[in-house]
């Protein structure tokens, strides 16, 4: 089940503490390269929960997203409705959505797996892309983003729009780690490790897949609704499956099944991503070069390495710390 | 209850069992003897769905058992493996949680406290995970992960497999209480003393077939067919 070690809090503080200081003090541009990383963030918060918890690697995620975020313009540009209303009605079509092609593709295991999620995930880009409806490959535009005015807060304002999408952020990942907490998460880190015992216990296994699928959905159909309001612009393109094959890369690169590591791996991919695209078009090579050396130093992304490399350290020097502090008390009462 | 009628099971193309028939009954335990590789853990697997029935029946209580381990779990019949299969990355306390919450409700005669109050050991490491556990805590909590489920029909693949002598003689006693609780066991075991002591019915599994049905005395008694069918 998944658990908050010492170094995963510290880095989760670390993380909070940074894109909250890049919130308040960058300027338009960093705004947007920060905004980026939090939609990227989220996505693959969602990407890991099925993949690094429920072993089930998905190359729809990218479409899913684009589902929250083509509901999302549908709802208020083509429906009227209010953008709050809007907003969870996005995430609960998402949802739907990834819950059908869970509990399809439940029965299937690796590869296969990953083929079915790929084959879902180039259909709803197919359809749209053909679909007037939905604006064809010209997509859609002039989607608002939330009225938060009452509260003070102008999300037309870059700044605050990236303060409300880390909040947002925040929220998804208490949910994530409050699912993988819960009986279902546990069935589902059961599932993986062994799907026919877990039946053999009584267990409705394509069930237990199906709704953390659905969940996962759901809070990557936020990201796609907030994807929407930030450029206030989507087209077909975002539910490319290159767009899930990224969300892959990210989370292998930052850490699978610890939640943490994809974040700082959206983090380190998009920084990486406008840095070296600076100095030369070819990113991708770089980014290729940093995921090969990832992955044949045989540590779990570069949250495993740091795991690897400082986390016994850590605890060991919280233990101390508390064993000091206990004998201290014990002094002092005697 | 359980009634196996000329099954034929096996893995991919070898055919393990060959019309192999037998009858646990309802509050008794029956030990299924024989020599490596005689078809013993292939019976239980095809009794619980992981392998499929080729031929032949296999009713419980006079209905067709369910077609997948799920529909068989639910049917009453919990089965504890060889492998025990605990779930390493969930702490004792979840392990037992998987079943609890989903066969137990506070009428039910298998509660969390009651397993505890079975195997004391898993209440002083309820917080432990799967792979912090001795291969006998293993065992006790496999154990008591499927009595979670309130079995009508508990079947145990052998549960002395790779343990202390010590954990032997403790895992025996606890499953003794169960039987004068009543429970139903199927059991697979290579420990003859330990399940002939435990068992009221034995059948001898050999190539597949049964060759010996008797109680538990008769087997006992019967040096030949020990010698014969089980090189004891």
């Amino acid at each position: 089940m998944f658990q908050h070690s010492a170094l995963r809090y510290t880095a989760l503080i670390l993380l909070a503490v940074g894109a909250f200081a890049q919130a308040v003090t960058a300027g338009y541009f960093g705004l947007e390269v920060l905004t980026e990383i939090l939609l990227l963030a989220m996505l693959v918060l969602a990407l890991d929960m099925v993949a690094g918890f429920g072993g089930m690697v998905s190359l729809c995620h990218g479409a899913l997203m684009g589902v929250g975020a083509y509901a999302y313009a549908i709802l208020t540009t083509k429906a009227g409705l209010a953008p709050p209303v809007a907003l969870g009605g996005s995430i609960a079509v998402t949802g739907a959505a990834a819950w059908v092609i869970g509990a399809i593709g439940a029965r299937a295991h690796g590869i296969y797996f990953i083929m079915a999620t790929l084959a879902f995930g180039q259909m709803a880009y197919s359809y749209v892309f053909e679909a007037p409806f939905f604006g064809g490959d010209d997509g859609m535009g002039g989607i608002p983003r939330i009225d938060l005015s009452l509260i003070g807060l102008d999300l037309n304002d870059s700044r605050s729009f990236a303060l409300f999408c880390l909040a947002l952020l925040g929220a998804a990942y208490g949910a994530a780690v409050l699912i993988l907490r819960s009986g279902l998460g546990r069935s589902l880190t059961g599932v993986m490790h062994n799907e026919q015992r877990m039946r053999a216990l009584g267990l409705t296994v394509w069930r237990v897949k199906a709704d953390v699928f659905g969940l996962s959905g759901m809070i990557a159909g936020l990201a796609g609704a907030l994807a929407a309001q930030h450029v206030m612009y989507i087209s077909p393109g975002l539910l490319a499956w290159t767009v899930s094959g990224e969300a892959l890369v990210v989370v292998i690169l930052g850490g699978l099944g610890t939640l943490v590591g994809p974040m700082i791996g959206a983090a380190a991919f998009v920084i990486l991503k406008h840095e070296v695209s600076n100095v030369t078009s070819h990113w991708h090579l770089v980014v290729g070069v940093l995921l090969i050396a990832v992955v044949m130093s045989r540590a779990n992304g570069l949250f495993g390495w740091i795991e690897a490399r400082w986390g016994a350290r850590l605890e060991r020097r919280l233990s101390d710390m508390t064993r000091k502090s206990d004998a201290e008390e014990i002094t002092t009462d005697a | 209850m359980l009634d196996l009628t000329s099954v034929a099971s096996g893995y991919g193309e070898t055919q393990v069992l060959h019309g192999l028939s037998l009858r646990a009954e309802q509050g008794r335990v029956l030990a299924v003897l024989g020599r490596n590789g005689a078809g013993k853990s292939t019976t239980l697997k095809t009794i619980m769905g992981l392998l499929p029935t080729r031929e032949g029946t296999i009713t419980l209580d006079g209905q067709p058992m369910g077609k997948t381990s799920y529909d068989i779990a639910r049917m009453g019949i919990a089965y504890v493996p060889e492998t025990r299969d605990i779930f390493p990355s969930l702490s004792v306390r979840e392990n037992l949680e998987i079943t609890a919450k989903r066969f137990g409700d506070s009428d039910s005669p298998w509660t969390m406290a009651r397993v505890l109050d079975l195997f004391p050991r898993l209440g002083e490491r309820m917080n432990n995970g799967g792979t912090q556990l001795s291969g006998g805590e293993q065992q006790m909590l496999a154990i008591a992960r499927a009595l979670l489920m309130n079995p009508r029909l508990l079947i145990l693949d052998e549960p002395t497999e790779g343990l202390a002598p010590i954990i032997v003689k403790l895992i025996h006693d606890k499953l003794m209480e169960l039987k004068h609780e009543g429970l139903s066991m199927i059991l697979v075991e290579q420990n003859f003393g330990f399940a002939t002591s435990l068992a009221d019915d034995v059948v001898v599994v050999s190539k597949g077939q049964v060759v010996w049905t008797g109680d538990a005395d008769a087997i006992r008694a019967d040096e030949n067919a020990q010698h014969r069918w089980l090189g004891v």
